[in-house]
């Protein structure tokens, strides 16, 4: 994975432009600093606290996949 | 019949049926571990030492799950008439905050240990062989619904990007910052679907527009929406959940 051109898509998506199949209710911009939603969470998570974890995520992932990338081309 | 011990009945019968009475045992006391590992996602303790034992047990437990998971046993399937109407929506935000893919210029990005990481357009992927499946969703939250998924096996998606079928995990990223994992053996099920259309419609937004993974032998939180990428790879990419201490696996 890229993950800073997967960032780059994310936000633009979430930028909430473009096309979208007809007839849905436009989506509001996600309210980062508001608790999440649903059964799942803890009541100290926020929405934004996705976010941010999908970048630590990828900062992590990032070079442990160059490296199995790279090892995978040499053979 | 008359009553004996445990021992004498065990030393009575073949080496292979006490190794598979023992591997039963050992595997119900797994399972036993597995299911104290769950209450981690319960909040049990934030005590960062409990934390890491539990989740020590929950990747253990992972390991089992896998081991009895069974590639060719396929989940129930329904008929149209059990379809529940509607089907819910589910997500860490609320209804109003769906994320908005443009299908016009969407591309997927493959990266990772496969042959051909080129983007994917939607209509390449609507391209693909098409099959859909009526099927239980069921949600950890304790709720389940069944709807009508239609896409490509994802199988077929893997074997056409020269995906390594033998590394362990297939990746996801998605539109909404949602991020999830999966084995391999699941992705490679007959069910296990890349769906671009809900009830016979394109998938609307609510639902994960352009695209969701959906897999009816895992737990909803296990079948990504909105998915903008996706990587194969031998390093564990746990989830958003799972980070949280929701089992990784979280599947039959």
């Amino acid at each position: 994975m890229k993950p800073l051109r997967a960032i780059a898509a994310i936000a633009i998506f979430t930028a909430g432009s473009g096309a979208y199949p007809a007839d849905e209710p436009v989506g509001k911009p996600m309210k980062m600093d508001e608790p999440m939603r649903g059964e799942m969470k803890r009541k100290t998570m926020k929405k934004g606290d996705v976010r941010k974890a999908a970048e630590k995520k990828a900062r992590e992932m990032k070079p442990m996949m160059d490296k199995e990338t790279a090892r995978a081309a040499k053979k | 019949m008359k009553k004996r011990s445990m021992a004498t009945s065990l030393a009575d019968q073949s080496p292979k049926l006490v190794r598979s009475i023992e591997r039963r045992l050992f595997l119900r006391q797994g399972l036993s571990l597995g299911a104290l590992a769950l209450l981690s996602g319960c909040d049990l303790t934030d005590d960062e030492g409990v934390q890491k034992v539990l989740t020590g047990i929950s990747r253990w437990n992972d390991g089992v799950q896998g081991w009895l998971f069974s590639s060719t046993k396929l989940a129930p399937e329904f008929p149209e008439s059990a379809i529940t109407k509607p089907f819910p929506f589910n997500a860490f935000y609320g209804e109003d905050e769906i994320t908005l893919v443009d299908g016009n210029s969407y591309k997927l990005e493959i990266e990772g240990l496969v042959r051909e990481k080129r983007p994917w357009t939607l209509p390449e992927l609507y391209a693909l062989p098409q099959t859909s499946q009526v099927t239980r969703h069921i949600c950890v939250e304790g709720w389940s619904a069944i709807g009508k998924w239609s896409g490509v096996r994802f199988s077929v998606f893997l074997e056409r990007i020269g995906a390594d079928t033998t590394a362990k995990y297939v990746g996801f990223t998605c539109a909404d910052d949602y991020y999830t994992s999966v084995d391999m053996a699941t992705a490679l099920h007959p069910q296990t679907l890349l769906t671009f259309r809900y009830a016979d419609e394109i998938l609307p937004p609510k639902y994960g527009f352009p695209m969701k993974l959906r897999i009816p032998t895992k737990l909803g939180f296990k079948n990504p929406k909105h998915i903008v990428a996706m990587f194969v790879t031998n390093e564990y990419p746990g989830g958003y959940w799972e980070d949280q201490g929701y089992n990784w696996f979280s599947g039959s």
